[in-house]
């Protein structure tokens, strides 16, 4: 069954997602949530997520270092990390795309939007 | 007393003279003396020969020698006469006064029947021999000799005599001389000293000729002027003085103002050698001013500033600016703009003959730029969260809503048809509101970064029907949605500009929905057209317009025309100031041309890219701004 992770620290954006999510849940894709970077990391070494949403802006490691740490120390480049960044920050951009990111959506994001990534990237059917 | 040089040449020139004059009188007067003196004792001579001869004729005759010795030894006895002897007719010397013999220079004239006098020497000395006749000579002759050596001594007593005389007279003269010339050469040493002394600007001293000849004229007329001129030197001397007293303080004042200047000041040739800065300069970075001067400004600032230095060499009526570091990580603003040669007309750049730089600390400006922008940044970025949650959780109620609740309540009439709609209509408001809300903070944080300087501006050649095609098009579903007909006219075959596309396409897209928003019914024409170096885009719309007092207010900061309090604001009054950031940085220009009730038309210029080098210089500067920011 298809996992996916999401991390940040703001309890409602997870819980938005986890709601966003739920029709993927209901189809057995397994919906994991961590608060900050480095408990990201634990969960994805320990559950190895399909597809990961990760916030920039979090406490202990910010969402660039557990990019980082994921792709290029973990070594696990098949994982799909959807950064949740904020619109105009070019620089972020270029920050993203240099530590391995996939995509990135803006905040405030639309729930259709997720939901169409999310399809497209699990290939799941609803 | 010190012999004055005219006293000296006068004396010389005296004695000289009377030397001659002496030399002369007393050679003429012994030569006329020593005449007068042979003339008299030839004449005696004469006159005793003869006396002789007449009373000599019967003795000779009887030739009674001893008769003729006696008379002729008292003749002996007259004065001057030295010798006489008598010879007759055959040559022989009857009776004769030498003692003891007759000398043998005798026998050589004792035969002369000349009448004339004859110079003889006998021995040691020098007689004149007077000869006389007895009978014609027939009877013999009488020679008397008359001693010359007598009126040579007679000569030289006179003449010492008159030697003597001479020497007092040159005496008494010489010293009536110095007397004289003293006299005068006195008051004309004392002239020179105090001319010298006035020559040397000292008139501290006077002079006390009282007399009323030329000197005391001359002296007179010295002092006069000497006090005239002393009185000018004065005057003179008073107004260098407040002249340098002014030069003085003005200069002092001068530096004042230069040394507690806040800015930096540097002044550099036109080779870019600093010739002058301010401590406030020195400062800045944190160098003595004699480690500045007379180094070349890029060496030690940086070429960005050397850049701005040649910039206004060459064009001394410009100004030009560039961030350039400082020490202890500040920044700095410098400004340069050339110093005109007004003096001398020369052409070209030689016109400028440097620069003068004005450094500001700019740090703490950037900081409360840097500040602002990351205030801005974070209350957007925690706008975003709550936002996000009332965005996504509107959308999943409203999925909800319509998937679960709504599609399960069948009878679409009455009150639940109502509160059906009214629900809708509701959750829909949220959404689009929250969707002006996200435009806000968008446009808001553009803003920010515009005036940060933290965009990243590319730069690249575009093509305007290009970025207005891309604009009409993210923009038709406003004119579908509003029924409102897009007209475009550009120009075929128009020339790039060199700027941004991506932030061009946001200008237009802009200006596009801007139209759309005030236009009610109509169209909206977008136009661009070629001009000579540049390229102008019209957007015209037949909407309500803008009135006089708004025409410029629509270009600032949260302003939109119309009342705020009746009419309902469509957008964030953030899109054209952005657009006009936009423009500015593209070199460009925009404005409005309106009248109310009759439409608007929104233009903007572009320059084209043609003139690269004047692109990639303000393309430089930028960068270095960037660079620095």
């Amino acid at each position: 069954m298809p996992k996916v992770l999401i991390v940040d620290d703001e309890p409602l954006i997870r819980t938005l997602l986890e709601q966003s999510l739920e029709e993927f849940a209901e189809h057995g894709v397994a919906i994991l949530t961590a608060e900050n970077g480095l408990e990201a990391v634990e969960i994805i070494e320990r559950e190895r997520p399909e597809l990961v949403f990760l916030d920039v802006m979090m406490p202990k490691m910010n969402g660039f270092e557990v990019c980082d740490m994921v792709k290029k120390q973990l070594q696990m480049k098949d994982i799909c990390i959807i950064m949740l960044t904020a619109k105009g920050q070019e620089q972020d951009r270029i920050k993203a795309e240099d530590s391995g990111i996939d995509f990135y959506i803006t905040k405030p994001f639309s729930i259709r939007e997720v939901i169409e990534k999310v399809t497209e990237i699990l290939k799941i059917k609803l | 007393m010190i012999m004055s040089k005219l006293f000296k040449k006068t004396l010389l020139i005296i004695i000289v003279l009377f030397a001659v004059v002496a030399v002369t009188t007393l050679l003429s007067s012994g030569w006329n003396l020593y005449n007068g003196l042979v003339a008299e004792y030839t004449s005696k001579g004469t006159a005793i020969a003869r006396s002789i001869a007449s009373s000599s004729v019967e003795t000779l005759l009887n030739r009674d020698a001893a008769t003729i010795q006696s008379m002729i030894d008292q003749f002996t006895e007259i004065a001057g006469v030295s010798y006489v002897f008598v010879v007759d007719a055959q040559g022989e010397i009857v009776s004769h006064t030498f003692v003891p013999n007759v000398p043998n220079e005798i026998a050589e004239i004792k035969l002369s029947k000349n009448a004339v006098p004859t110079d003889i020497e006998i021995g040691n000395g020098k007689y004149i021999d007077i000869s006389a006749p007895i009978v014609e000579g027939a009877v013999g002759f009488v020679h008397v000799g008359m001693d010359k050596g007598l009126i040579m001594s007679q000569l030289e007593s006179s003449m010492m005599r008159q030697f003597y005389l001479l020497s007092v007279i040159f005496i008494i003269s010489i010293a009536a001389a110095y007397f004289f010339v003293n006299r005068v050469s006195q008051p004309l040493n004392e002239l020179a000293e105090y001319s010298r002394r006035v020559a040397q600007h000292d008139f501290s001293h006077s002079i006390e000729i009282k007399s009323k000849d030329e000197v005391g004229l001359l002296a007179g007329t010295m002092q006069s002027m000497a006090s005239d001129l002393s009185e000018v030197f004065d005057r003179y001397e008073r107004a260098l003085k407040d002249a340098v007293v002014e030069l003085q303080s003005t200069l002092a004042y001068l530096t004042a103002v230069i040394d507690h200047m806040a800015d930096g000041l540097l002044v550099s040739d036109i080779d870019g050698i600093i010739t002058h800065v301010n401590p406030a300069m020195s400062s800045m970075f944190n160098m003595r001013e004699n480690d500045l001067i007379g180094k070349y400004c890029g060496d030690l600032f940086g070429e960005g500033l050397a850049a701005i230095v040649q910039k206004s060499r060459y064009n001394p009526e410009e100004v030009y600016t560039v961030e350039i570091p400082l020490v202890g990580g500040r920044t700095g603003k410098a400004v340069a703009a050339g110093v005109l040669q007004d003096y001398f007309p020369l052409e070209g750049p030689e016109k400028g003959i440097g620069a003068v730089v004005l450094v500001r600390d700019i740090t703490a400006e950037k900081e409360v730029d840097r500040m602002k922008t990351d205030f801005i940044s974070t209350v957007s970025h925690e706008l975003r969260t709550p936002l996000t949650s009332v965005k996504g959780f509107t959308e999943i109620i409203k999925k909800k809503l319509e998937e679960d609740i709504f599609a399960q309540v069948k009878s679409a009439d009455g009150r639940p048809a109502r509160a059906i709609k009214r629900v809708r209509d509701n959750i829909n408001i949220i959404l689009s509101e929250s969707e002006r809300l996200t435009s806000l903070i968008d446009d808001l944080l553009d803003v920010a970064k515009l005036e940060a300087g933290k965009i990243q501006w590319r730069t690249e050649l575009v093509s305007v029907a290009d970025v207005i095609e891309r604009a009409h098009k993210a923009t038709s579903a406003l004119f579908e949605k509003k029924g409102l007909a897009f007209i475009k006219d550009v120009e075929p075959d128009l020339p790039p500009v060199v700027g941004d596309r991506d932030k061009l396409i946001q200008v237009v897209i802009n200006l596009l929905s801007n139209s759309v928003k005030f236009t009610e019914n109509g169209s909206v024409t977008c136009m661009a057209r070629s001009d000579s170096n540049e390229i102008q885009v019209r957007v015209a719309d037949t909407g309500s317009g803008i009135a006089d007092t708004d025409r410029q207010a629509v270009f600032e900061k949260f302003k939109q025309v119309g009342d705020t309090l009746t009419d309902k604001p469509k957008g964030t009054g953030l899109g054209l100031p952005i657009c006009r950031q936009i423009i500015a940085h593209h070199g460009g220009r925009i404005w409005v041309e309106s009248e109310l009730g009759r439409g608007s038309t929104f233009i903007f210029t572009l320059p084209k890219a043609e003139a690269p080098a004047a692109r990639e210089e303000a393309y430089i500067i930028n960068k270095e701004t960037i660079t620095h920011a």
